[in-house]
């Protein structure tokens, strides 16, 4: 009998429960797409030089962090479903039925719902995860093919993993049910009348905001007393001054206020600008370091991000606090705004659901900010990393030595790792080219200059580098008896190098001085270890200038007919570390880098990190929608008696649907707009303060693409529960 | 006098042929302009269908309505929801106050609906208010006054768009005594001083002996008229007291 009412209700429900299904199939896709890459059947062909191990455990770990999310997605959607059959289960007991029964059956309903959105949502599964098998192969730079397989074992660790999470939370529910008052639950329903009360939040809100600025405050007067300097350039001067004045002025306004008895919304709206102000002055920091390699560290920088991070939170909480003062506002400004057919119903509703909810969409806000920049961030940064790949493991084999730490000139490398060459002779690798060759230092007083911002440039003998370009297949250069030319990393900007020029039209060398010559510069990668420490430019001089130079670097580099296979590639990293540790006693550093090895941990680590971030933020962005839905959702009851008042007063059907679709447009808008804004300076800035790196590694087009993704991705998803939550909406509060 | 209101051979009908139920069975009268009228009969007697049929809520399953020499029953369903706001006022048991707006933003809403020019919304919000009474709790939300102040917000909201008809379903359920005495004087006076016709339904006889006229239901039929006449309230109220008595059976029954 039991079992007939489950499946009767879920049936008859099912529109109700339209929200969970939909919530519980997109997480279980998500679930089964990211974590099928982790399957042992799984085995896509990314070639024997490749590890999938490394990978495969890095997203098991990765996942399962980011599901622990989903658990609060689920409880939370449990308690919405719990909430709307409050009534339903209390006829069930005024009927008699025992509220621990009542419990399992709710509890047996749920779960078949839940199975329903786990079987269509592994379905769904396998087709998503065809997207990341092609993200995948195309990381490891491998063709792809469609194949429509179900791993048995991810699917039997997302039946399990889901239909535990229902367990638990059933269990929870079913306590919640058995402890609740029948008088409660039949009252649940009804109309209430809350009383329109602000929430405390937005004050505690501004202390913390309060707190933190008197710290930026602080901060700003110790730096300026230990790093300003007159000679510095203007908008340091201003960005220095400005990181004083904005803290100060957002200290000093709610005193003001409280001395002239303002408002608290006109002190709210003061504080609102002092945010932005505090976050554009906090935002130079960083911005102005790279420019002018000011002698702040790390922690200063972090420190300010914190600050700007502080500073764009409590905007949103104050904007959202103060937007339904603005609708009030802009209410009582004249009649027409007013009594303008249904106004005042609307600017009611949305009112009042702001005033009480204003804590719940700053956070939603907040973490939809979150997910946006997740978004975004995530193939800028792998991005960014596979580009410096390219650029970095251009060779075979890299040995590099560095003389940072050498103190005396007989310490200097000798050697030229022939270590090297013996073990590929012996595991029969051919090797295409060999080259091995100093790097010098144009002049040897700079030997000691170990200043980081003013590291001596080295310079390398023209016939080296005309083998490098042979090996790299470039074109081979020639120089004239007394000329120099220049080499520059992708890094360097064209600002950079036209500056550098034009400041150095000749240099002098121990050997004499020589002029630049008529091709100045040559912009080729040749790899990151052929430049000196913390210098992006390498000059080429002629050979019989550099031997009489103090060559200070020895590098081998080699290229191999056939790729290294990992096993190999790991042998002779370690046999190389042995020989030549990255620390010894006369202080040269030595490495080796192989690209075998490169390739393998940047792919591995790029693609976790760029799927769990992907994961992270759709996970992320459902829940906001997710909560914002059933937002709306849970107040129907009300709803229903207000829009049948409005019926009473006779507004048309017509009317009634326009309302409801603005209401539910502001209030999906909003925090959607909002958490856009911000999430825009945040790019942008983010963008600004590392555009040499996108320009260089990964282009703006490409990331252009994905902004362009992001904001596809999430309007599907914003269609997807707007609908859902607009059906279920009209559903309550339309007549029956 | 000129009759407002005319109901001829009214029924109602729920269910189908095999579970068929008469709330109506068959009602006609007219309301005179400026009629107070109550109409009173036990619960399932056909009272809040009657209403509801009137105030185009549901619609009748054989029979006309006349307001005002129109057919209410012959109207467009896309027409309807124009017609309520411009003809008819409601007031209800539960108020049916948005606890979203003030006291004096609810009575303006109805203002708004019917598309009165938004400049003279606000003196005919404080005029209405002054008449009723309500005048200094026109700021306050509905959680933020007493249940009779409530229904007279509710009257006024009622009231303010000048209906041809003013329909009352047990506005004194909701109250205390006291509160019922005051809100059934404002009733009377809106009746006698503003000119307005009143449809009131009710179970209490107290409440129904402020009506000038009273209808009995019974099993979806009217069973007796009563009239005030030159009645005093005490009179009428006994002679309705007298009705009920007979509607419940009177002693013949009980046995």
């Amino acid at each position: 009998m039991y079992a007939k009412l489950v499946f009767r209700n879920a049936k008859r429900s099912v529109k109700d429960y339209l929200i969970y299904i939909v919530t519980m199939t997109i997480c279980v896709a998500l679930f089964y797409a990211f974590l099928s890459v982790s399957s042992s059947y799984y085995n896509p062909d990314i070639g024997s030089e490749y590890d999938f191990t490394l990978l495969s455990d890095g997203m098991k770990a990765a996942i399962c962090m980011i599901t622990l999310l989903l658990l609060f997605l689920i409880r939370f959607v449990n308690h919405y479903m719990l909430l709307r059959k409050q009534k339903e289960f209390a006829i069930q007991s005024i009927m008699g039925m025992e509220q621990k029964t009542i419990g399992r059956i709710f509890f047996a309903e749920t779960l078949i719902m839940g199975m329903l959105s786990i079987w269509i949502g592994i379905f769904s599964g396998v087709f998503c995860s065809q997207f990341i098998t092609a993200m995948l192969l195309t990381a490891y730079g491998k063709p792809y093919e469609i194949s429509w397989t179900l791993f048995p074992d991810t699917v039997l660790l997302t039946v399990v993993f889901f239909v535990a999470s229902f367990f638990v939370v059933g269990i929870f529910n079913t306590r919640t049910i058995q402890k609740t008052k029948i008088i409660d639950m039949l009252s649940a329903a009804k109309e209430n009348e809350p009383e329109l009360k602000k929430s405390r939040f937005i004050s505690i809100a501004a202390v913390l905001f309060e707190l933190f600025t008197a710290w930026g405050l602080m901060t700003g007067i110790q730096k300026i007393y230990f790093y300003d300097d007159p000679r510095l350039a203007l908008s340091v001067q201003l960005m220095f001054w400005g990181n004083i004045l904005f803290p100060l002025l957002a200290v000093l306004w709610p005193v003001f206020c409280r001395i002239r008895k303002k408002k608290r919304e006109y002190c709210l709206t003061g504080l609102l600008l002092c945010s932005v102000f505090n976050a554009f002055a906090a935002a130079s920091v960083a911005a102005l370091k790279n420019k002018y390699y000011l002698p702040l560290g790390s922690g200063t920088l972090n420190q300010y991000l914190l600050f700007v991070l502080i500073d764009l939170i409590f905007f949103l909480c104050a904007l959202i606090y103060l937007t339904s003062g603005l609708i009030a506002a802009w209410k009582e400004k004249s009649p027409e705004h007013r009594y303008h057919e249904e106004a005042l119903f609307f600017f009611g509703q949305i009112t009042s659901k702001l005033n009480t909810t204003s804590k719940t969409m700053t956070i939603i806000c907040i973490t939809l900010v979150l997910a946006i920049f997740m978004f975004v961030a995530a193939p800028v940064l792998t991005g960014w990393s596979s580009g410096y790949l390219d650029i970095r493991s251009m060779y075979d084999v890299q040995a590099f030595s560095r003389y940072n730490q050498v103190y005396e000139e007989e310490n200097l490398p000798q050697d030229s790792y022939e270590i090297i060459a013996d073990f590929l002779t012996e595991h029969k690798i051919d090797t295409d080219y060999d080259c091995t060759f100093n790097l010098y230092l144009p002049e040897k007083e700079d030997f000691h200059n170990r200043q980081k911002y003013d590291f001596p440039i080295a310079a390398i003998a023209v016939s080296d580098y005309n083998a490098i370009r042979e090996m790299l297949g470039y074109g081979q250069i020639s120089l004239g008896e007394d000329e120099f030319t220049t080499q520059w990393k992708t890094i360097a900007t064209g600002e950079e190098r036209d500056s550098f020029l034009k400041e150095h039209p000749s240099i002098m060398t121990d050997a004499g001085k020589l002029t630049l010559s008529g091709q100045s510069y040559y912009e080729d990668a040749i790899g990151e270890t052929a430049y000196n420490s913390y210098t992006d430019v390498l000059y080429v001089l002629p050979d019989r200038i550099c031997e009489k130079l103090l060559p200070v670097m020895k590098n081998r580099y080699i290229t191999t007919s056939e790729n290294i296979s990992y096993e190999n590639a790991i042998e002779l990293e370690k046999l190389f570390t042995e020989r030549f540790p990255e620390q010894t006693e006369s202080g040269v550093m030595y490495g080796i880098r192989l690209c075998t090895l490169q390739t393998n941990s940047t792919i591995a680590n790029n693609f976790v990190l760029q799927a769990a971030m992907l994961y992270g933020a759709v996970v992320l962005m459902i829940i906001c929608l997710t909560v914002l839905s059933l937002q709306q959702l849970l107040d129907a009851g009300q709803y229903q008696y207000r829009f049948s008042v409005l019926r009473k007063l006779g507004v048309e059907e017509k009317a009634v649907g326009k309302l409801i679709l603005a209401q539910l447009g502001v209030w999906f808008g909003l925090p959607i707009i909002a958490a856009m804004i911000v999430s825009a300076v945040i790019i942008t800035y983010f963008i600004q303060i590392i555009s040499a790196e996108i320009s260089a590694y990964i282009g703006f087009g490409a990331l252009m693409l994905q902004i362009g993704a992001t904001i596809g991705i999430l309007s599907i998803l914003l269609i997807c529960y707007f609908i859902s939550t607009w059906i279920i909406f009209r559903r309550s509060v339309n007549p029956s | 006098m000129n009759t407002i209101l005319r109901l001829e051979h009214i029924q109602k009908y729920y269910g189908n042929e095999g579970n068929l139920t008469k709330a109506i069975q068959d009602i006609s009268f007219s309301v005179e302009a400026g009629e107070f009228l109550g109409i009173m009969g036990a619960s399932g007697s056909g009272k809040t269908t009657l209403l509801n049929c009137i105030s185009t809520i549901d619609t009748v399953s054989a029979g006309h309505i006349f307001l005002e020499g129109t057919d209410i029953t012959e109207i467009r369903q896309s027409s309807l929801a124009r017609f309520r706001r411009e003809n008819l006022g409601f007031v209800f048991q539960d108020f049916n106050l948005l606890d979203t707006l003030t006291i004096s933003e609810n009575i303006a809403l109805a203002l708004a609906i019917n598309k009165v020019p938004a400049g003279s919304v606000e003196s005919r919000v404080l005029d209405m208010a002054g008449k009723l009474n309500i005048s200094d709790i026109l700021d306050k939300y509905p959680y933020q006054v007493s249940g009779g102040q409530k229904q007279r917000c509710a009257c006024a909201r009622a009231m303010i768009n000048n209906p041809k008809l003013l329909l009352a379903d047990e506005p004194t359920g909701a109250l205390d005594s006291h509160s019922s005495q005051m809100l059934l004087s404002t009733m009377q006076s809106i009746n006698e001083q503003l000119g307005a016709t009143i449809l009131m339904v009710t179970h209490d006889a107290f409440s129904a002996s402020y009506a000038s006229r009273i209808l009995f239901l019974q099993d979806g039929e009217i069973f007796m008229e009563l009239r005030k006449g030159d009645d005093s309230r005490s009179a009428f109220f006994d002679k309705i007291l007298n009705v009920l008595t007979m509607i419940g059976g009177g002693q013949s029954h009980v046995c």
